[in-house]
């Protein structure tokens, strides 16, 4: 009883600290920097998506990168062409997002490992192209630009924005909004993971036959896996929409996939309180290692030498660090003196 | 739409923007300094095009070494967008908000910089001489007045070849490979225009992606529908591809290659790759001076550039990219010193509209950098070229390419 | 109907799919290689060939033959495959799969990066190792060079199931793969097999590099990327462990985006790869194992 209560207390002061560092955050930073932590914020909220996919139900996608472009896209068409106010298109895309995760799903449930991962791939790949084709709803090789064309619709179009009588500059408040859908996102996903249907993904992940012989719905199951982690990847898209303020075939690379699976699995799959970090590391690196030098080709060679070296370092991303750091704490609480 | 956002905004910038356009002090502007900023893609696949930023960056050093403009020296920042839009969109407003820049200048790519053009025309800030043969950055000055594009745009070049082709071969049979974004789709539209009634002699169009590995298909397809006039509005490595595949294909159509990809070091590779008969009688235009050419081994302008480029290690001097970026820069220059003793931004806007310079080195003899009331477009002249025994003669006159 | 239909454009749009996949064929044999020796796709192996092109290139620069660099371009590639398995990836051998995945994303930027750095960012052009003169037959044009592409692909997947079959290496390398545990013990130096595989692999992209970069007119460092995606999908379609299957698949996808391309009017550019990749998954929805892929029976 006692080991309980103290464990619940420390998550609680950890979530409060929490809590903190992300009110006062922007008071440390410049303005600016403020957009860029909301930056991270969006990586953060993809990457818990895809762990909730891969990490903890154990399915493979190189596609989330498709994924937040229907996300992206879902907003700038519905603030272009339909003139919503642009926050209110986040849900709607995290919806469309979701529903495209649900229809990747079905097919996956043949396809296991490799095969998923060329599917995915596939898909990832795919996007740019598919998105050009249907260029009235999308704007074609344009992309739609939501200051240009309803700027009317754009929150904090003047510089400032004020919410309950409180003001603060734009960027600011792109940083408070993402943030604090990633908190709420991070917090769904938590208890997730630790209820019954976390049992259920982690029962998936760890072995197919004994779950299908434990009587769990592999189909069902591996579905709403991909549905929910495509609603994660929409809510990212659409967020990175409302910051940049344009959509474009040329950000919803394969790249882009490429880099949300890389902070998810330096955040550590299968493990939540790493996904800051993996945020952090992708949205990060590549900026520092332009700093380093803007000679051809170092940038990216810094890059590809830093994620190696910290899979080396920690196979288990920085969630195995953690955990491992956290392992003293926790045992000398669950363990009997 | 546009219209919307200039009466918007108008009456937006009124308020919290007012610190960041005006104020006290120019931003970017010091007694002893001008920072200016930019975008340009230093990572991934269009990588190749920095030297347009590599070389204005070297023209810069050297005009600073000269003791700079007014007294003042020239700071070049740019920043990787990766070609990326919306990475153009993040760092953009880096520059201005975090680094206050003066002005942007030389940003490269179409969409990349029509993703920043409503936010710095929002705030008044330069968008000088954007590095894209967009028309709309001359077309569009009226909506967004704090634009102004630099070299000739595609769709002028395009109307060229069509006005030559239906001139000189009004039987000819055309087609056209174009890349399938907004720098094809505009040169064929040029194409169009300048055939006019001719436009029937267009017999196969297709197109590719920039992304694909190859277009051995589309040649292929291009040769069955008997095309004896080849319009390649492609960029260099799929213009490469298109003289080898038609060679393997055994056909020998006459060529037009557009500007982008017939720098003599690409034609050199395409014939290389082929053979003298294959290149020969190719068309393109031309407005720079191109270093690789050996007409212009002696000529002062290149003999500058190419000391510049060395000296303030400019990248590869081989590179007409470079002597692109040059020759921007040194548009800037003149601009920054008819603006006056004390820069402001609206100053600068004012003389980049209201250019005439004859001087610049990098461009052919007899072309001059102008703009004016109802021209904006800094650079709208070109000459003819063809490609005779492995080199480009000019000929025919300077055109007007608007 | 039938004499209205252009036949001869239908011939020729296969000819040059055959000869595109030729192309594309060493690399996915490649991606079979490390497939079947560590069990991950290689995402830099792309990068790994391109950085080879560029070697060769240097050497041919320096004066060497065609053939002379070519074989020494091999040899290097090699070693450098080698290394690159006992410094980079030996350290997660027994790390997750995702992790040796990521490591192989984060070698991408890595090769790219170095191969940017050392050698600038302008086209270059590698000479032919057969002649590209046309071919005419019955109107459809090829050239030595596509036979060419073809027969050496064809060549390699030869020489690699001779090695596999018939030498002691290749056994004990095919023993480490199924079984390293058992291998172990009969005295297989497991890691050491690890390491040949990736030098072979990496010397396999060093050839569809040499012969990638005449095909394609031009070489950048951009010149595998596209590629990788049709050998992946190529290998994929063949059955992921099969060379043979690598260089049949990626024939066949060749011919298939070409027949899109060419003959499905509203798919276009844009979509002809989109559309075929979706065939690839059709097929694998059917016959998950690919065409000549060995299905596994997972015994509960």
């Amino acid at each position: 009883m006692r080991q309980r209560a103290l464990g619940s207390v420390l998550w609680l002061f950890i979530a409060g600290l929490a809590l903190v560092a992300y009110a006062f955050a922007p008071r440390l930073v410049s303005d600016f920097h403020s957009r860029d932590l909301a930056h991270a914020g969006v990586f953060f909220i993809a990457i818990i998506g895809l762990n909730l996919l891969t990490g903890y139900t154990g399915q493979i996608s190189l596609g989330h990168g498709a994924l937040m472009a229907i996300g992206g896209y879902t907003t700038a068409a519905l603030v272009v062409h339909e003139h919503w106010r642009d926050v209110w298109t986040i849900p709607l895309a995290g919806l469309a997002a979701g529903i495209v995760g649900f229809l990747i799903g079905i097919p996956a449930l043949r396809l296991s490992g490799l095969y998923l991962a060329l599917a995915t791939f596939a898909l990832a790949v795919a996007m740019p192209s598919l998105l050009k084709k249907f260029s009235g709803l999308t704007g074609g090789g344009q992309g739609l630009r939501l200051l240009e064309s309803a700027p009317e619709q754009v929150t904090g179009i003047s510089g400032t924005v004020t919410i309950l009588g409180h003001s603060m500059t734009q960027n600011h408040f792109l940083y408070y909004l993402t943030w604090a859908i990633g908190l709420v996102g991070f917090l769904i996903a938590w208890l997730i993971v630790r209820g019954p249907l976390g049992r259920v993904f982690r029962a998936v992940r760890d072995s197919e036959i004994a779950a299908a012989s434990a009587g769990i719905n592999l189909a069902g199951y591996k579905t709403l896996a991909f549905a929910l982690s495509g609603v994660y990847a929409g809510v990212a898209g659409a967020l990175l929409a409302i910051q940049d303020e344009i959509v474009n075939p040329l950000t919803f690379t394969f790249l882009l996939s490429i880099l949300i699976l890389v902070g998810t699995v330096v955040g550590g799959l299968g493990s939540l309180p790493g996904m800051v970090l993996g945020a952090f590391f992708v949205q990060y690196l590549p900026d520092l290692s332009t700093r380093l030098s803007s000679a051809p080709g170092v940038p990216d060679f810094v890059y590809g030498a830093a994620i190696i070296v910290v899979m080396i370092l920690l196979p288990s991303g920085a969630g195995g660090l953690l955990r491992r750091l956290a392992r003293p704490l926790t045992t000398r609480l669950y363990t009997r003196p | 739409m546009a219209r919307k956002l200039h009466v918007f905004l108008g009456a937006v910038v009124a308020l919290g923007l007012a610190a960041v356009a005006s104020g006290a002090g120019t931003p970017g502007v010091t007694s002893s300094e001008v920072l200016i900023g930019g975008t340009t893609p230093l990572s991934g696949p269009a990588s190749a095009y920095q030297s347009v930023a590599r070389g204005a960056a070297a023209y810069f050093k050297y005009v600073n070494a000269k003791g700079g403009v007014n007294k003042r020296k020239i700071k070049y920042l740019y920043k990787d967008d990766a070609y990326d839009p919306a990475k153009t969109s993040e760092k953009t407003r880096e520059l201005v908000q975090q680094d206050k820049v003066f002005a942007i200048f030389n940003s490269l790519g179409t969409e990349q910089n029509q993703a920043t053009r409503a936010y710095l025309n929002a705030i008044k800030v330069p968008q000088l001489f954007v590095a894209s043969g967009a028309t709309t950055w001359g077309k569009d000055s009226k909506t967004y007045p704090w634009t102004i594009g630099y070299q000739p745009n595609y769709q002028a070049e395009g109307t060229i070849y069509g006005r030559y082709v239906a001139k000189t071969s009004p039987k000819a049979r055309i087609g056209v490979l174009y890349q399938n974004d907004d720098y094809g789709k505009d040169l064929l539209k040029g194409l169009v225009n300048g055939l006019r009634s001719k436009a029937k002699l267009i017999v196969s169009k297709q197109n590719y992606d920039v992304n694909d590995a190859d277009v051995q298909s589309q040649i292929a397809r291009l040769k069955a529908a008997r095309v004896n006039t080849l319009m390649l509005f492609a960029t260099p490595k799929f213009a490469i591809q298109s003289y080898v595949y038609a060679h393997k294909l055994g056909w020998k159509p006459t060529v037009y290659v557009n500007a982008v990809s017939s720098a003599a070091n690409i034609m050199g590779l395409s014939t290389v790759g082929t053979s003298k008969k294959q290149t020969n009688g190719s068309l393109s235009i031309v407005f720079l001076k191109d270093p690789t050419d050996p007409h212009w081994t002696k000529d002062p302008g290149v003999k500058l550039y190419r000391s510049i480029m060395k000296r303030y290690k400019g990248g590869n001097p081989n590179d007409v990219y470079a002597v692109y970026g040059m020759s921007a820069a040194h548009t800037f220059v003149q601009a920054l010193k008819k603006a006056g003793k004390n820069p402001t931004r609206a100053g600068i806007m004012k003389a980049a509209n209201n250019l005439s310079i004859k001087n610049d080195p990098f461009l052919l003899p007899g072309m001059t950098v102008k703009t004016g009331a109802g021209d904006h477009f800094p650079l709208d002249q070109a000459k003819l070229e063809r490609y005779v025994n492995g080199h480009w003669v000019v000929f025919g006159g300077l055109f007007r390419v608007r | 109907m039938l004499l209205a239909f252009d036949w001869t454009q239908l011939a020729q749009q296969i000819v040059i799919g055959l000869a595109s996949g030729g192309v594309w064929a060493t690399l996915a044999v490649a991606l079979v290689l490390i497939y079947r020796s560590t069990g991950v796709v290689n995402f830099a192996q792309g990068e790994m060939a391109m950085f080879s092109t560029f070697i060769a290139w240097s050497l041919v620069h320096h004066g060497l033959s065609y053939w002379a660099a070519f074989f020494l371009t091999v040899a290097i590639s090699f070693v450098g495959g080698v290394a690159v398995e006992r410094v980079v990836i030996r350290p997660v051998e027994s790390a997750p799969v995702l992790t040796v995945v990521i490591v192989t994303l984060g070698l991408f930027f890595l090769v790219n990066g170095a191969a940017r750095w050392i050698w600038t960012p302008e086209v270059r052009s590698l000479p032919n190792a057969f002649s590209t003169r046309p071919i005419d037959v019955a109107g459809v044009a090829f050239s030595i060079q596509d036979l060419g592409n073809i027969g050496v692909s064809l060549a390699a997947v030869g020489l690699l199931w001779v090695f596999f079959r018939f030498t002691k290496l290749g056994l004990a390398s095919r023993a480490a793969a199924v079984n390293p545990e058992a291998s172990r013990l009969l005295g297989v130096r497991v890691s050491w097999m690890l390491a040949l595989g990736w030098g072979l692999a990496a010397g396999m992209g060093g050839v569809s590099g040499m012969l990638t970069a005449p095909a394609l007119a031009s070489f950048d460092q951009n010149l595998m990327q596209p590629v990788l995606l049709y050998a992946f999908a190529g290998a994929v379609l063949g059955g992921i462990d099969s060379p043979l299957g690598a260089v049949v698949g990626t024939m066949l996808l060749g011919v298939l985006v070409n027949l899109v391309g060419t003959y499905v009017d509203w798919v276009g550019t844009e979509l002809r790869l989109p559309v075929a990749l979706a065939v690839i998954l059709g097929v694998l929805l059917v016959r998950p194992a690919g065409l000549f892929g060995r299905v596994s029976v997972r015994r509960v």
